[in-house]
């Protein structure tokens, strides 16, 4: 065992740290309001080109895709410092995480070499099309379909809570072309197809970050299917376990977490039951951050993708919701005008427990795969 | 012990469910943080209904129980101070209240025509005018404004201190209650129609119990908070705030988690009543300074 981080990955994190201070602009905290918003969208595209100038966008890639094979520490420590500063890389990090790997998987040369040098080069932004109005948590009950036409599909039905679909490129679309789990397909398909609508969902969380597509007869080649039809299920769970722990959410709690304590400090505030409370999200970041990096490590070491998986998301979960918690009790004029970015934090945090997977379906899913109890009855 | 209405407390019950009613609903166009409540506030005026505490007949715990019910309203308005702290002040005093501690934004503070100002230990009351204070932009859904001038403060005496800081805390308490019974309300609609996995999300018992025990909890602020606005003690004050903002924390955690994604948008109007919830959580010092009022009064500790 081993809890410190070697030279050469120290460096990685001041290279990526140095990368951050020079690039971003004075007024980032005023523009840093969440991944989806059209001024970070902007930003992200200038600063997404400058990180794979220097070599910071794609690192644990392949040398073939532009990248030089760093282990997959590299790509966590990057995530870390990327989300700790707001994420400047916008929506595209999800690029660099899953989206990416899985074409360099299941993609045909064709599909490669059309989608993957545009995300190395941190020109694109895509979206992910799996949520609809009635298939939550339920993903598999999905009904968005693609019937098949002479030379591809043809696709109705509709989206939610479709993050960056107002500024993405290209959905990734989970679609129906036969009943059944086995029966969901993935198409390829340019936002600027004829026949999608995209509408921005007013939210508590801030501008720009969900939406609705519609699919209204929306014609795609057949070169737009990923994988083979009814592939989708698996495909996605290998993608899915890569998003799982691919955002570290408590590494900027565990910054606005400080940031709190040092204006309740200064301000002569931190009485006892903040020093209380606020020892105790810092516990649960440090909890968050363990068992991510226990992931990681699993990883490293080519270990499945398995259910602690999961244990990493709830604590991360818990990490964000005690720090979101603190904030509102011991330093509330910070979200009344007080620091911006504490504010969109506290206004982001409250998805950690639905986005990407409700918490209570991960808690199922440890309580099966983990614990091995016996499955509630359906 | 009676906890049924007397006839003149039942007389004002029905009187304002009929107002409730009138304003139960989000207009469909309505897609913002904060609904103003100026209708309600004017018909609570024209009927006078701000005064019902200095009423012998019905007294602060009917005026409890108006608060509480009119907090499960979408739309706000200054009710909570105007009708349990102004009467224990001084009822001429003309409202809307506010609450200003140490400085900070607070809710009301741009529209108020008194504001209880709270520097340390010390209460203050001060009438600012309109170019003394100033409207906020916040995530709380409460019209929160600070005071941007030095209006002149009139202290008060330290019983008087005591008595409004008790009060504040049963205003606190039954806003409170209101706030999370509207909440729960929702969620528990929402988990009745939403069905996933081919059935309505209530029938999961991961998620029954712990709407259930948000339920017990609001309940008992609600308990507590009429209680403590029947006697006006101060330990008992304490008790329903600890509890009232104790719970609120828990409860608003929980019912957003339930609701999905559903949650976060505005066309669900959930966080009308849960950021409520999250501004009324952090006044008074929060549970931490409830806590210490309780070991204060009831176990005596220094
Ligand atoms: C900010 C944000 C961004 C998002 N971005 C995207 C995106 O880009 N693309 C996309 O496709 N989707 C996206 N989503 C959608 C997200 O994946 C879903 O919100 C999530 O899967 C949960 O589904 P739901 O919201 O419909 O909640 P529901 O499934 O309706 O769940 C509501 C509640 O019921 C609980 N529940 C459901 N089933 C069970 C069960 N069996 N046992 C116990 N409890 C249960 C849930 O845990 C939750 O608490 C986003 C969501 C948010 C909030």
């Amino acid at each position: 065992m081993e809890f410190d981080w070697n030279q050469q990955q120290r460096d990685f994190r001041s290279t990526v740290r140095a990368f951050i201070a020079a690039n971003l602009p004075d007024n980032w905290e005023a523009v840093a309001h969440g991944p989806g918003s059209s001024a970070q969208t902007t930003f992200s595209k200038t600063f997404c080109g400058a990180l794979a100038d220097a070599g910071l966008l794609v690192p644990h890639w392949p040398e073939r895709w532009g990248g030089r094979d760093a282990d997959p520490w590299s790509a966590f420590i990057l995530a870390e410092e990327m989300w700790a500063a707001g994420e400047p890389r916008g929506g595209q990090y999800m690029n660099v995480n899953w989206i990416g790997p899985t074409f360099m998987r299941f993609g045909t040369e064709q599909q490669q070499e059309r989608f993957i040098p545009p995300m190395a080069r941190g020109e694109t932004l895509w979206c992910q099309g799996f949520s609809e109005p009635e298939s939550g948590s339920d993903l598999a009950s999905l009904r968005t379909r693609a019937e098949k036409t002479e030379s591809g599909y043809c696709v109705n039905g509709q989206k939610i809570w479709t993050s960056y679909a107002g500024h993405a490129d290209t959905c990734f679309l989970l679609c129906r072309t036969a009943p059944g789990k086995g029966g969901i397909s993935i198409l390829l398909i340019p936002m600027d197809t004829k026949g999608i609508t995209v509408r921005q969902i007013p939210s508590i969380i801030g501008e720009g970050d969900i939406h609705e597509v519609f699919f209204d007869d929306v014609e795609v080649p057949d070169t737009a299917l990923l994988g083979e039809e009814g592939q989708a299920w698996e495909i996605v769970r290998t993608a899915l376990s890569l998003e799982r722990v691919g955002i570290p959410r408590f590494a900027l709690a565990s910054r606005m977490l400080h940031r709190a304590v040092g204006v309740l400090k200064k301000e002569g505030r931190f009485a006892r039951s903040a020093i209380e409370q606020s020892a105790k999200a810092h516990a649960a970041c440090e909890v968050a951050r363990m068992y991510s990096y226990n992931i990681i490590d699993q990883r490293c070491h080519g270990q499945p993708p398995g259910p602690e998986a999961s244990a990493a998301r709830i604590a991360t979960v818990n990490a964000e919701r005690q720090v979101a918690e603190f904030v509102v009790e011991h330093l509330p004029d910070a979200l009344a005008g007080g620091d911006a970015m504490l504010m969109a934090h506290h206004q982001r945090a409250i998805v950690a427990g639905i986005a990407s997977g409700a918490a209570e379906i991960q808690l199922n899913l440890i309580a099966t795969e983990l614990l091995q109890l016996p499955r509630e009855p359906r | 012990m009676d906890f049924t209405l007397n006839e003149d407390q039942l007389a004002l019950a029905s009187a304002i469910e009929r107002i409730a009613t009138e304003f139960a609903t989000v207009p469909t166009d309505f897609h913002g943080f904060t609904l103003d409540g100026a209708a309600l506030e004017q018909e609570l005026e024209s009927g006078q209904y701000f005064d019902i505490a200095a009423i012998p007949e019905m007294g602060p715990v009917a005026a409890a129980t108006v608060v509480e019910r009119l907090a499960r309203l979408p739309c706000t308005t200054e009710v909570a101070l105007s009708m349990l702290v102004r009467p224990q002040i001084d009822i001429e005093l003309p409202r809307p209240f506010a609450l200003v501690e140490n400085g900070r934004p607070g809710r009301f503070v741009a529209s108020a025509a008194t504001v209880i100002v709270i520097y340390g230990e010390s209460i203050g009351i001060a009438h600012p005018s309109p170019d003394e204070v100033e409207a906020v932009e916040s995530l709380y859904a409460y019209p929160m404004g600070k005071l941007t001038g030095s209006p002149a403060i009139k202290p008060l005496s330290s019983s008087d201190a005591e008595t409004v800081r008790t009060w504040l805390r049963i205003a606190c308490a039954a806003e409170m209650a209101g706030l999370l019974q509207a909440a729960i309300d929702a969620a528990v609609e929402h988990l009745s129609v939403r069905k996933q996995f081919g059935r309505p999300l209530g029938t999961f018992q991961a998620l029954r119990h712990r709407m259930a025990e948000c339920a017990v909890l609001a309940g008992g602020v609600r308990l507590l908070a009429l209680k403590a606005a029947w006697s006006g003690d101060s330990g008992e004050a304490a008790l329903a705030a600890l509890h009232a903002q104790d719970s609120a924390t828990r409860v608003v955690y929980d019912v957003h988690q339930m609701m999905g994604a559903m949650g976060m948008t505005l066309e669900m109007p959930v966080h009308l009543w849960t950021y409520r919830a999250k501004a009324l959580l952090a006044e008074l010092g929060g549970k931490g300074a409830q806590a210490e009022g309780v070991a204060k009064h009831t176990f005596n500790a220094a």
